[in-house]
C-alpha cells in the first residue's frame, strides 16, 4: 500500500500526472478514487477486494480529457487497457500504468508491449465460483437453460449499469441507441431484454476481459458476467488468443474451427 | 408519401405460368406508397419499358420495383429505362419473382402469395432508397505484367501493341520461362525457340515496354485504376547499362560446375552466367550462392577481364515504385521435381528423369545437341519408357486433377525419340489419352500408328535397377491386368504441373485468391476466365492451371483485351453501393468511435483513418473513412461495427431492415 502511495505522490511531485485513478475505502467494499493533489494520494489501497475494472475510467474525456493520467491497474484492468490500446482508444504518451498485485506490490509499464508480457506471463485468476455457476447452467438440459435466462433477464429493466461498468462499451451511440432502424426494442420486456444481452456478449467477442464488473454492477443480480464468462472461456477455446489488432469476429483464417456450427 | 410503381411481368409464360401476375399487381396496388401497379407479358420489351417511361412521367413516380427476373439479368435495362424518363437509376429495383419464385414453385395460391411477399419487400425497401451517383475514378494508364513467360510476353505486347505502357517484371535473369526451354511444340512440331525468341526480342525492343528482369513484385497498394507497385530490383552485380554483353567474363569464372537451372541439371554453367545464349536481357549476373569471391572473398576475375568494367560486387537489392492502372499476373507453373516418387526412383537413378529434362536432351541447343542420350553413361538408350500422370490424378498423392498437358507432351516425346533414334523402341504407360484439340488427337494417332510408340493402358508401381537397366514394372489393364515388365535404358516421368513456387506469397500480397493448389483462382470459372476477384488483376496462362502455349496465348491476349478495354476509359465509373462511414448533424461528426476493427474485418483494405477537426485545425476524432476506389460493397464491416456507423449505400441496415420486417407484419 505503501508504495503505492508513495508512487502516485512523487509522481504528482514531479509534474507527470495530473490525475490518478485507484481505489480508496468505501463503506462495504472499496471504491474508485480520483485524485487530483499529491496529499490525497494517501488514501489509496490496494486489494483482494479492489475488483472493479478501473479501465473504464479511461476512455471517459469529461474525466481524462486533456489530463496526464496515471491509473492502478488489477490483472483485468491490464487486460481491457492492452485491448483498448488495440482498438485506439489510449494514447499512450498522457498514461501512466501501473500493475498492482494483491500483495500490494507496484509494476511500472512504459508500453503495450510490456503490458501484454506480463499477461501472457501471468496465469488469470481463478474463478471457482463462476466456473460452479456455469458448471450448473452447462448442466441444465436447453430448455431449463432459456427458462434460467428467461427468469433471469425478465428482471431486466434497461439501466445499463452493466455497459456503464464495462471499459469495451466505450462507443459513443450504442447500439441500442440506433433507432434508424431500431434493432433492439427499447422497452424492457424479457424478449428484448435478451436482445440487448445477445447483442452486448456478441459485441464483447474476443474483446471482454472477463472481468465480471457487469454483473457486480447490475442492481437486481442477474449474473450477466457470466454470460460474457463463458463466452470469453469458448472464444479462448475455439480461436485462442489474438497477438495482433485482428479480432476473432472480424478475421478468417482457413484452420478456424467450424465444429460449433450444427 | 411515396409514389411507387410497380411492373410485374410474365416473361412470357415463365412466371405467369405458376404466379397469378395480375392478382399480384392488383394486390400490390393496394400496398401503401404504391401509386401505380399493372403487369405485362414482357417488361423488357420495348413496349413493356415504354409503359414504365409513361407511368414515371404521367403518375410523377419516384420510385419503381420491377417484378421480374434476377437483377443480374436486367437491372441494368430497367436502370436505364427509369434514367431516360428522368428518374435517379438506383431509385428502380428488381424483385426476382422468376427465379425465387415462378420457377422452384408449382403454380398455387401460396406461389402467388410468396410473389406478392417479394413485391412488398422491395416496396418496403424503394421508400427508403435515395437517388446516387456513380463513382468516377481516374485511370494509370500503365500495366504490370508480373512473370515473362509466354503470357507475360503475349500480355504484354498486346497491351504495348495497342499504345499503352507496360511494365515487365520477371523472376528470373531472363523473359521466356518454360517455352525457351522446349524443343518441339505439339501439335505442329515446330521449334519452341524458333516461335519464341523474336516475341522475347520484341518485348526487349518495343518502346512501350519496361523490363525488369531479376526482379520481383515487393508491394502492391492501391486499387483498379490506381496501384502502385514497389518492385525490388535483385542486385545482379554487374551493371547492365556498362555490359556489352561480349560474355568473356563467362568463359573465365572457375565456379564453372553449376547445375544449370535452364537445362534442367543436365548441363553445367558458371557462377557469372546468361540462363541460355538467346536470353533477353542477354548480360550476365552474378550468382552470389556459388561465386567464389562472395563465398571465399577472393577472386574477381570477371572484374579483371571485363573490358568495361561493368562487374560491381557491391551493388544491393533497389526498390522502385510504379504507378499502375492495371496488373496481369502471369507467373506459370512447374513441375514435381524430386522425392515425390520413391517408387520410381527419381533422384535415386540417374535414367529416371522429367519430361522437362527430356526436352533439354531433345532440344538442339540443349547440352547433348539434341542427341538424346541418357544422363548416368551418355549411351544412346535402346528403350525408353514414358510414364504419363506421374502425380497427376492421384489423389493419394494430393494431385486429384489431370495436369493437362502431359498426354500431348509425352506423345510428343515418344515421336522426337522415335525421330531420332530409328532402330529405338518406345512404351507410354497411360490412364486415358486426353487429346481434345485441334489436331490433337490426329497428333497422337501419328505417334501410335506412324511412329510405332507401344501405349500400354496401366500403371507403373515400381521401377529398379538391375545391371544397368531400369526394370519397369506395371499392369497393362487392356490385358486383364496382366503383369508387364519392362528392362528401359531410361524412364520419363511426365510429372503434374504445379502452382509456381512463391505463388501462395504472391497471391496474398495482391489479395488474389488461389485454389487449394496454390493456382490463382479466376473471378468466375465461365464467365470471367481473365479476371481475379479483385477488380483491375487480371490473370493468364498456367498460374491460373496447367495448359498449353495455343491456351496460354489465347488467355493472355483475353487478359491484355481486358486492360486495353481499362484503359480506354478517360476515367473508371463504378457502382456506388459502396460502404459508408456515416456523418451526422453538421457533418464534422460521426457516431463511428475509431476503434478501427472494421478495418480488420474489410477484405480488400478499404478502411482508411479520417481525421476530423475543429477550425482551430485541432484534431477532435480519428474516424473511418471508406476508400470508394477500393471498396467491393461486400458489407463485411457493416455487420462488423458495433455502433452501426457504416452502411452500405443502396443496401441500408434501414433498408434491409424494412424488407424482413415487411416479412415479419404479415404473419
Ligand atoms: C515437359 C513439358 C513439355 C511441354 N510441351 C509443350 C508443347 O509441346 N506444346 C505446348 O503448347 N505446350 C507445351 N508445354 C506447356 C508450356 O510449357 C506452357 O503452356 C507454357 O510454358 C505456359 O506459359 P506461362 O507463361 O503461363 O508459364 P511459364 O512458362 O511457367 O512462365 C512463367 C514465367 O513467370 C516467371 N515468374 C514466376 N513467378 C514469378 C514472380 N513471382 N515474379 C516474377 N516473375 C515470375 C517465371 O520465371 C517464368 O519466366 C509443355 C510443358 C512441359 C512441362
Ligand atoms: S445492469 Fe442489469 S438491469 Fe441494468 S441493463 Fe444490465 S442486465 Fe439490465
Ligand atoms: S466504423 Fe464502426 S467498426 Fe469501423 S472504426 Fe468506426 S466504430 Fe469501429
Ligand atoms: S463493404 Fe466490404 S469492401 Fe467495402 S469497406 Fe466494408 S468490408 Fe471493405
Amino acid at each position: 500500500m505503501r508504495e503505492l502511495q508513495d508512487t502516485v505522490k512523487a509522481l504528482f511531485d514531479k509534474g507527470e500526472i495530473d490525475l490518478f485513478i485507484g481505489y480508496e475505502k468505501g463503506t462495504r467494499t472499496p471504491r474508485p478514487f480520483f485524485v487530483h493533489k499529491a496529499e490525497d494520494a494517501e488514501n489509496l489501497i490496494f486489494d483482494a477486494a479492489c475488483s472493479g475494472n478501473l479501465a473504464v475510467y479511461l476512455t471517459r474525456k469529461d474525466l481524462t480529457g486533456g489530463k496526464k493520467t496515471g491509473i492502478s491497474a488489477s490483472y483485468y484492468a491490464l487486460k481491457s487497457i492492452a485491448q483498448l490500446f488495440d482498438e485506439n482508444q489510449l494514447k499512450a504518451e498522457n498514461l501512466r500504468i501501473f500493475g498492482v498485485s494483491e500483495e500490494g506490490s507496484v509494476q511500472f509499464f512504459d508500453s503495450v508491449a510490456a503490458i501484454k508480457q506480463h499477461l501472457s506471463a501471468t496465469p488469470p485468476p481463478a474463478k471457482p465460483d463462476e466456473d460452479e455457476l456455469v458448471g450448473k447452467i452447462n448442466a441444465m438440459t436447453a430448455s431449463e437453460r432459456w427458462k434460467f435466462w428467461s427468469d433471469e433477464l425478465s428482471k431486466c429493466f434497461k439501466c445499463y449499469a452493466c455497459r456503464a461498468a464495462c471499459p469495451m462499451c466505450y462507443c459513443t451511440k450504442c447500439i441500442v441507441e440506433v433507432n434508424r432502424p431500431q434493432w433492439i426494442q427499447p422497452w424492457a420486456s424479457t424478449l428484448s431484454n435478451m436482445e440487448w444481452q445477445i447483442n452486448r456478449v456478441m459485441h464483447l467477442a474476443g474483446r471482454c476481459s472477463d472481468c465480471g464488473s457487469c454483473g457486480t454492477a447490475c442492481p437486481l443480480g442477474i449474473p450477466v458476467h457470466l454470460l460474457t464468462h463463458k463466452m470469453s472461456e469458448t472464444v479462448k477455446e475455439h480461436f485462442g488468443v489474438s497477438e495482433t489488432k485482428e479480432n476473432v469476429l472480424s478475421t478468417f483464417k482457413p484452420d478456424d474451427k467450424e465444429n460449433f456450427i450444427h | 408519401m411515396s409514389k411507387i410503381g410497380v411492373f410485374v411481368c410474365h416473361c412470357g409464360e415463365n412466371i405467369s405460368a405458376t404466379v397469378d401476375c395480375e392478382s399480384v399487381a392488383n394486390t400490390a396496388s393496394q400496398i401503401e406508397g404504391v401509386a401505380f401497379a399493372t403487369d405485362y407479358k414482357y417488361m423488357c420489351s420495348e413496349p413493356g419499358q415504354m409503359r414504365i417511361k409513361d407511368a414515371i412521367r404521367e403518375k410523377g413516380l419516384d420510385g419503381v420495383v420491377v417484378a421480374a427476373c434476377s437483377p443480374r439479368m436486367h437491372e441494368p435495362t430497367f436502370r436505364k429505362t427509369c434514367a431516360e424518363a428522368g428518374l435517379n437509376p438506383f431509385l428502380c429495383e428488381m424483385s426476382n419473382i422468376r427465379e425465387h419464385c415462378s420457377w422452384v414453385h408449382e403454380k398455387s395460391g401460396e406461389t402467388t402469395d410468396k410473389a406478392i411477399s417479394l413485391v412488398r419487400m422491395l416496396v418496403e425497401k424503394v421508400k427508403r432508397n435515395k437517388p446516387l451517383n456513380p463513382i468516377k475514378v481516374p485511370i494509370t494508364k500503365k500495366a504490370l505484367v508480373i512473370g515473362g513467360g509466354i503470357a507475360g510476353i503475349q500480355a504484354a505486347l498486346d497491351i504495348a501493341g495497342a499504345g499503352q505502357k507496360v511494365i515487365l517484371v520477371e523472376r528470373d535473369p531472363s523473359i521466356g520461362g518454360h517455352m525457351s526451354q522446349l524443343s518441339e511444340t505439339f501439335p505442329t512440331l515446330d521449334c519452341s525457340q524458333c516461335i519464341l525468341t523474336p516475341r522475347m526480342v520484341d518485348i526487349a525492343q518495343h518502346p512501350n515496354i519496361t523490363l525488369y528482369a531479376y526482379a520481383e513484385l515487393e508491394k502492391l497498394e492501391g486499387f483498379i485504376g490506381n496501384f502502385k507497385a514497389t518492385i525490388r530490383l535483385k542486385a545482379k552485380s554487374v551493371d547492365h547499362k556498362t555490359c556489352t554483353g561480349c560474355g568473356a567474363c563467362m568463359t573465365k569464372c572457375p565456379s564453372k560446375k553449376i547445375p544449370s537451372e535452364f537445362n534442367e541439371g543436365l548441363g553445367m554453367r558458371t557462377a557469372i552466367y546468361t540462363p541460355f545464349p538467346q536470353a533477353v536481357p542477354n548480360k550476365p549476373i552474378i550468382d552470389r550462392v556459388n561465386c567464389r569471391y562472395y563465398t571465399t572473398g577472393k577472386c574477381k576475375v570477371c572484374e579483371k577481364i571485363c573490358p568495361t568494367g561493368a562487374i560491381q560486387f557491391d551493388r544491393e537489392d533497389e526498390f522502385i515504385t510504379e504507378d499502375i492502372g492495371a496488373v496481369v499476373l502471369a507467373t506459370g507453373f512447374n513441375v514435381l521435381k524430386p522425392d515425390f516418387f520413391p517408387e520410381y526412383g527419381y533422384g535415386k537413378y540417374a535414367d529416371v528423369i522429367t519430361g522437362l529434362q527430356f526436352e533439354r536432351l531433345a532440344s538442339a541447343s540443349g547440352p547433348t545437341m539434341g542427341v538424346i542420350r541418357r544422363p548416368s553413361d551418355g549411351k544412346i538408350p535402346q528403350k525408353v519408357v514414358f510414364i504419363a500422370c506421374a502425380g497427376s490424378r492421384d489423389p493419394a498423392k494430393g494431385i486429384p486433377y489431370c495436369s493437362k498437358i502431359c498426354c500431348m507432351y509425352t506423345a510428343k516425346h515418344a515421336m522426337l525419340y522415335q525421330h531420332k533414334v530409328h532402330e529405338g523402341e518406345s512404351y507410354v504407360f497411360y490412364m486415358d489419352i486426353r487429346a481434345g484439340g485441334k489436331n490433337y488427337e490426329e497428333f497422337v494417332r501419328r505417334a501410335i500408328e506412324e511412329d510405332g510408340a507401344h501405349y500400354i493402358r496401366g500403371r507403373v508401381a515400381r521401377i529398379y535397377e538391375k545391371d544397368g537397366k531400369m526394370v519397369v514394372k506395371g499392369v497393362d489393364t487392356l490385358l486383364g491386368a496382366q503383369q508387364v515388365e519392362i528392362e528401359a535404358d531410361m524412364v520419363v516421368l511426365a510429372t503434374a504441373g504445379v502452382a509456381n513456387g512463391g505463388a501462395e506469397d504472391l497471391a496474398q500480397k495482391m489479395h488474389v485468391s488461389y485454389d487449394p493448389y496454390k493456382f490463382f483462382a479466376e473471378a468466375h470459372p465461365k464467365l470471367k476466365p481473365v479476371e481475379t476477384n479483385t477488380a483491375g488483376i487480371y490473370l493468364c496462362g498456367a498460374c491460373q492451371a496447367p495448359k498449353d502455349i495455343p491456351d496460354t496465348v489465347s488467355m493472355a491476349s483475353g487478359a491484355a483485351a481486358k486492360v486495353i478495354g481499362l484503359f480506354s476509359n478517360a476515367e473508371l465509373t463504378r457502382e456506388p453501393t459502396i460502404a459508408v462511414v456515416n456523418r451526422i448533424a453538421t457533418h464534422d461528426v460521426s457516431t463511428c468511435v475509431g476503434c478501427f476493427l472494421c478495418e480488420t474485418a474489410c477484405p480488400y483494405q478499404a478502411i482508411e483513418h479520417e481525421e476530423i477537426k475543429n477550425r482551430n485545425g485541432e484534431v477532435i476524432k480519428t474516424v473511418a473513412r471508406v476508400n470508394p476506389g477500393l471498396c467491393q460493397g461486400c458489407g463485411t464491416c457493416v455487420s462488423f461495427c458495433r455502433s452501426k456507423s457504416i452502411d452500405i449505400q443502396g443496401f441500408s441496415n434501414e433498408q434491409m431492415f424494412a424488407e424482413v420486417m415487411s416479412l415479419v407484419a404479415e404473419y
